[in-house]
């Protein structure tokens, strides 16, 4: 069981600023909440319940700190084709695949992310790494670079779903390593 | 203290193996088969108890055979699973667990788990579970699945490799960590998979990381402190290699001066590839160490012309000072990513009728040739092809060289189709087995061609340095696995089983006449070693890519155990699609093993068997 200690502690680390600000703000709703209970319950036992309805869930969205973040290059066919080169080039391609149907790391052809497929939360994944192992290119390569890469593996899921393995369907060329 | 002496194992050897070898009938009054007469494994094990299991490959021999005798070729029908254990853990189970002292000994895929079970007990409770902390980022640098190849006993400790580039040493009796030494870099692509040997109080460790530009070296640690005593490179000047006047390759365009240098263009030696993943042997007479090394980086070779020493090569060092005696590549400048890390089975063939014992090794590379070398020497005394292949018509005896078939060299740029073997070779990581009751060597085989087109590549390090794509699909005839049984005085196979799937087990043979092996869709098979017949198979939990053991339990009956959970390159890289335990990351059906997930998910179990 979490204790109250642990759920104010994760947006720390994670340092949204948004979250922090909304946090504020439903602080005082939720007093508000509380001030309605206690005020109905007004003669009987007074309340101990503390609702914080609107912003402490299991696995808060990454995407409030990423809800305004635009990928300048999104859509932009040229700016997909450069980075699809960059897939290459920085060896994207021998960890997660050709065309991104994974290989040492997961698949970018699922559309099911581990920490999200938004663009500013694939931007981050590329700039800071995560923990299994995905390096961390920010500061390495220019951000513009990071963006077209984002732009490039943002088409790779093929729009079908994947939910369903009939095996009498069709198979997709891998390339090995 | 575990450790015999070398001279009184030697005579219990081969007195065992030259009475069987003498084509005695067998309990059942039919005659046994010997296919090579007065063949002998090369060294004695670490141990002489037939009911235990030490070392990966059994002895230092890496023979995998079991002088246990229970189970023949007439009652194997009657094999049954015994018990069963869960791992706690998934991903591709390679190795094999040890028996020693009563105690099963388990390793896990990363995290790297260490179990060790009470075999007296009904159940088999633990006595102990050693999680060592291993760094969660060596996940994404391991090349080809989080798998682990096995410990080592010795002196009262466990002994192996952590995938984030550890080696630890664990107490047998209670599980306390005794010492950890940090051998690899995680960012500079290294990980470690393969099962340390222990010779004369040194740990042998290796590392993996041909794919990601990781110069590869081999080394000794003491046994008693995990200090490092040796650490000697596979490519790179002389002094790296220690290389010196004892140096005698036996072929003369193998000698030389800083020839890991030489043969590599400017200073791409130094991302080199020519890594220790594979099984070790040692002879305790000669006091060699045998190992392979991996392909060179990368697998691009327009990017280093010349012979790329000492990559994709067969080197054997001294076992005190490490020092590199003899050297030779089954692959010089290798284009297909044809490393020569398969086991060197250290063995006593007479090479030809009524002649002489004499001291070879076997090995069945990955291009497809298995050789008989002499070991002490280095010379190539047969080299034929053990599964169907084209790239090379054959090797010139004079030279050591293979002669390559130019259509199927490949390039950057140039899209080359149907070289066979693929890069997964004619066998991978999977061990042979020998017997020296039949004389034969048992061998799970690969039967995948590839096409294969160069591409440049820039080295990032801690990033993957290949250069390469290569698809796979089924050799001629279309199964893409067999088990054989191999002659390696005249270089031909006796027989063999062919399976829908690569063979990606290993291999275990035994006095009893009994080989076993297990296949990718799950079942484990026992096999008369005379013939090839399936005597008994049974269908577990998961793909098994690990190697069969077999020990005597307390009860005095013969055991066989293996692990069930597919992974490895065939179910990872792949399949692509025999996970579920990962919902971000669906991959879809390969064209290579198409229907590999039908028959197979993966798991994570030993599964053991007796009568």
């Amino acid at each position: 069981m979490r204790t109250f200690k642990t759920l104010v502690v994760v947006p720390a680390i994670v340092v949204f600023g948004a979250a922090v600000h909304q946090l504020a703000n439903a602080t005082q709703a939720t007093q508000a909440t509380q001030a309605r209970k206690q005020s109905a319950n007004a003669g009987n036992q007074p309340t101990y319940l503390v609702e914080h309805p609107d912003h402490i869930q299991p696995g808060l969205p990454l995407t409030m700190r990423f809800a305004s973040i635009t990928n300048p290059y999104q859509g932009n066919a040229q700016r997909i084709a450069e980075g699809a080169k960059l897939f290459i080039a920085y060896n994207c391609m021998d960890c997660h695949g050709a065309d991104g149907s994974g290989a040492m790391g997961p698949s970018l052809q699922d559309n099911r992310w581990h920490f999200g497929g938004t663009a500013g939360e694939i931007f981050q994944s590329i700039a800071e790494g995560r923990p299994d192992g995905m390096p961390s290119w920010g500061g390495r390569i220019a951000d513009d670079q990071i963006w077209r890469l984002v732009a490039y593996v943002s088409t790779l899921s093929k729009g079908h779903s994947v939910t369903t393995e009939n095996f009498t369907g069709k198979t997709v060329a891998r390339t090995g390593h | 203290m575990r450790l015999n002496t070398a001279k009184v194992a030697v005579a219990v050897v081969l007195a065992v193996t030259a009475a069987a070898c003498r084509g005695g009938a067998s309990g059942s009054g039919t005659r046994d088969t010997t296919f090579v007469e007065g063949a002998l494994i090369g060294t004695a094990p670490p141990n002489n108890n037939a009911g235990e299991w030490l070392f990966p490959g059994r002895d230092y021999a890496n023979s995998r055979y079991s002088a246990l005798a229970q189970i023949t070729p007439e009652n194997a029908k009657n094999l049954k699973v015994s018990w069963t254990f869960s791992t706690g853990v998934l991903r591709g189970h390679e190795g094999q667990p040890l028996v020693v002292d009563k105690t099963m000994y388990i390793i896990t895929p990363y995290p790297n788990v260490a179990y060790a079970l009470d075999l007296t007990k009904p159940g088999f409770p633990l006595k102990w579970k050693y999680r060592p902390e291993n760094a969660q980022a060596a996940v994404g640098v391991a090349c080809c699945d989080v798998v682990n190849r096995g410990a080592s006993f010795a002196d009262g400790k466990i002994v192996y490799n952590l995938l984030d580039g550890h080696t630890v040493a664990v107490d047998a009796a209670t599980g306390t960590e005794m010492w950890k030494t940090k051998m690899g870099d995680v960012n500079r692509g290294e990980t470690i998979t393969m099962a340390p040997i222990v010779v004369k109080g040194k740990v042998i460790v290796g590392s993996s990381g041909g794919e990601m530009g990781v110069r590869g070296w081999i080394a000794a640690l003491d046994l008693a402190t995990g200090k490092q005593l040796w650490r000697s490179y596979n490519v790179g000047p002389d002094s790296d290699m220690k290389v010196g006047p004892r140096f005698k390759p036996f072929y003369p365009q193998d000698r030389g001066a800083n020839l890991g240098v030489s043969s590599w263009p400017g200073d791409s030696w130094k991302v080199g590839g020519a890594v220790v993943w594979g099984w070790l042997s040692y002879d305790p007479e000669l006091n060699l160490i045998y190992h392979g090394t991996s392909n060179p980086g990368p697998w691009n070779g327009n990017q280093r012309p010349g012979d790329n020493k000492w990559s994709a090569a067969i080197i054997a060092r001294d076992a005190d000072t490490g020092e590199m005696i003899w050297a030779f590549q089954p692959t010089p400048h290798d284009i297909w990513d044809y490393d020569a890390v398969n086991e060197n089975i250290l063995v006593n063939l007479p090479m030809g009728k009524g002649a002489k014992a004499r001291k070879v090794l076997v090995h069945f590379d990955r291009n497809g040739f298995a050789y008989t070398m002499d070991r002490a020497t280095g010379e190539v005394l047969l080299a034929k092809p053990f599964v169907p292949m084209n790239w090379s018509s054959g090797v010139d005896l004079a030279t050591g060289r293979p002669m390559v078939n130019v259509d199927k060299a490949t390039a950057q740029g140039k899209n080359v189709k149907d070289i066979c073997p693929s890069l997964e070779g004619g066998k991978n990581q999977q061990p042979a087995a020998f017997s020296p009751k039949t004389g034969l060597f048992y061998v799970p085989t690969n039967n995948l061609c590839m096409d294969f087109e160069g591409r440049e590549v820039t080295y990032i390090a801690g990033t993957p340095y290949i250069g390469g794509n290569a698809p796979e699909k089924a050799g001629p005839g279309g199964y893409k696995g067999e088990f054989i049984a191999w002659d390696a005085v005249s270089g031909r196979k006796i027989w063999g089983i062919q399976e829908p799937f690569p063979v990606w087990s290993g291999a275990l043979a035994t006095a009893g006449n009994v080989v076993f092996y297990g296949t990718l869709d799950g079942w484990l098979k026992a096999v008369d070693a005379r013939n090839g017949t399936v005597l008994y198979q049974f269908k577990v939990g998961s793909g098994i890519v690990g190697a069969p053991m077999t020990y005597t339990g307390p009860d005095g009956k013969q055991y066989v155990a293996v692990y069930a959970g597919i992974g490895g390159d065939m179910g990872l890289l792949i399949a692509g699609d025999v996970a579920a335990n990962l919902p971000y990351d669906v991959r879809e059906r390969g064209t290579t093993l198409p229907d590999l997930a039908r028959y197979t998910s993966w798991g994570g179990m030993l599964f053991v068997f007796s009568l």
